[in-house]
């Protein structure tokens, strides 16, 4: 409870230290705040290229929206996506980043890594108007859909902060995890039904049956991986507009209060100690 | 004067000092959990008062603790043992321009560098005038720090920091930026501040600003307090270990 009390006294300062790092992102470049928009398109770009045209990947049609525009199929999970990438790994250099300023001065930590979850998800609001607007002009119907796609994005957001908390700390006393975080990350993006559909996943795991003669499939496994959850809700909510079944909200939002819990308990047995770990 | 500002009481701090550290994640698989050191102790049972409304030195060659005890007291250090209360709030000034972003102009930071020091928006809008006014870059105050000398640069850190005004203000050895000038205006300001009845703990190595500006002084050594008492005498005890006559 008193520790909430702290992290709510100190939200003005992580409004600051989240503009810090919005103001300072693309100071000077020419193109601003549309570099935010560049890693996601090159993204987008490829792997239309390398799965739709020369793989031929053929995600469904949007069930009811009647959508079919692989790039745009695409995007719907990908900048979710990003925006999680972008949050776990700035989040886990964060506490390291500021060495200086933590053996410095005294303040509530936790900010540090939640500043870069605000500017993270200032930079993916962009990304998420750009998409809805081209959703709109293909002849999407989302508008609807927007109070519950807020919720589904603040459930990704908590996710990941929990996961950057954790990974923040573990960074501090293993430089290691930078570096396993980049390999893990594209692993875990080619196992998330991203750049293709999860009905895939579907067919390989009936065709094989229970693995090692048990009764667990390969998509039972596969179900394991939270992202599979949130990019099925937000493709059924941006590509599909249509309902998502209740389970998956449940699935995602027990991760996401899961995560964030841990991540918190971990970072507040070890913040104490930080000035003198970095 | 018989209140009492910050009381340490059997303060003791230790580091571990790695013979082999498991930094990595292969030597923590390889090694198990075990990871070779021995403790340091940077404080060894250190116990004083300070007075309320004094000016209280720290005083001791390098090594003998004096920084560590005061990010102890800052908050930034745990100590292994004891406990260290304050009466009354306190800040800390151990760098100036902690977190300032060079992008940024040196209005923005002010507000950055306000918050970070606890500050509220309020607050920094009140003393804004006064802050740029005090550190004398007003004609700049629009564009980004990295242009600033490195003096403009310490002279708008410190003029936050000194305007977060709290009742116990911890300072380390920062007290020798700028010019004659702006140092001359830092000591009124330090004057002001025990006017106020304010409390100022600080570290340094220049003797003659301690016993201009310190009531009481605490001499460490190795981790120890060796003695703790009116600024004069305990400063004329330590010069004569140092340099055996050179106080005379």
């Amino acid at each position: 409870m008193n520790y909430l009390k702290e992290m709510l006294s100190s939200r003005e300062l992580l409004a600051n230290l989240t503009l810090r790092e919005i103001r300072g992102k693309y100071k000077r470049t020419i193109f601003g705040q549309l570099w935010s928009l560049a890693n996601p398109l090159a993204l987008m770009l490829i792997y239309t290229i390398v799965f739709a045209f020369i793989l031929r990947v053929e995600p469904e049609p949007g069930d009811p929206s009647g959508l079919d525009v692989f790039a745009v199929w695409l995007l719907c999970a990908l900048l979710p996506w990003t925006f999680f990438a972008n949050v776990v790994t700035s989040g886990a250099n964060s506490l390291i980043a500021n060495a200086g300023l933590i053996q410095k001065v005294s303040f509530s930590r936790i900010v540090l890594p939640l500043s870069l979850v605000g500017s993270s998800i200032y930079n993916w609001l962009f990304e998420m108007a750009v998409l809805l607007i081209v959703l709109t002009i293909i002849g999407g119907f989302v508008l609807p859909w927007l109070p519950l796609l807020v919720v589904i994005m603040f459930l990704l957001a908590v996710f990941a902060a929990g996961i950057a908390l954790m990974l923040s700390i573990a960074n501090v006393y293993f430089r290691d995890t930078q570096w396993f975080l980049g390999i893990i990350l594209q692993m875990w993006l080619y196992l998330t039904p991203i750049i293709y559909p999860s009905s895939l996943i579907t067919t390989q795991s009936e065709a094989h049956g229970g693995l090692l003669g048990t009764d667990v499939t390969i998509e039972f496994v596969y179900n394991l991986n939270p992202m599979v959850h949130f990019v099925e809700v937000f493709r059924n909510l941006l590509y599909d507009n249509r309902w998502p079944d209740l389970t998956e909200w449940l699935i995602c939002a027990v991760w996401a209060v899961v995560s964030l819990f841990v991540g918190i308990i971990i970072f507040r047995s070890n913040e104490k100690k930080l000035a003198e770990a970095l | 004067m018989t209140d009492i500002a910050v009381r340490v009481d059997n303060v003791s701090k230790s580091f571990r000092m790695y013979h082999e550290r498991n930094q990595t994640l292969k030597a923590t698989i390889m090694r198990g959990r075990r990871s070779v050191h021995e403790d340091f102790w940077a404080l060894d049972d250190v116990s004083f008062d300070v007075p309320a409304g004094s000016t209280f030195g720290l005083i001791g060659s390098n090594g003998s603790g004096k920084s560590t005890l005061l990010k102890c007291l800052a908050n930034i250090y745990q100590p292994n043992k004891g406990k260290i209360s304050h009466f009354g709030s306190m800040a800390a000034m151990l760098e100036v321009g902690s977190g300032f972003h060079s992008e940024l102009s040196g209005r923005d930071n002010i507000y950055l560098n306000g918050s970070i020091l606890g500050m509220s928006k309020k607050e920094v809008d009140r003393k804004y005038d006064e802050i740029v006014d005090f550190s004398g870059v007003e004609a700049f105050i629009d564009q980004p720090v990295k242009n600033y000398s490195s003096g403009m640069y310490v002279r708008l850190g410190f003029a936050v920091a000194i305007n977060v005004d709290p009742d116990i203000l911890v300072v380390d050895e920062v007290l020798a930026v700028g010019d004659a000038d702006f140092q001359a205006k830092c000591m009124q300001k330090f004057e002001d501040f025990k006017t106020a009845g304010k409390t100022v703990i600080l570290v340094t190595h220049d003797m003659g600003t301690v016993s201009k500006m310190c009531d009481n002084v605490a001499w460490l050594s190795h981790g120890k307090l060796l003695e703790v008492g009116a600024a004069e005498p305990t400063i004329k005890a330590y010069l004569d270990t140092v340099a055996p006559g050179a106080s005379e």
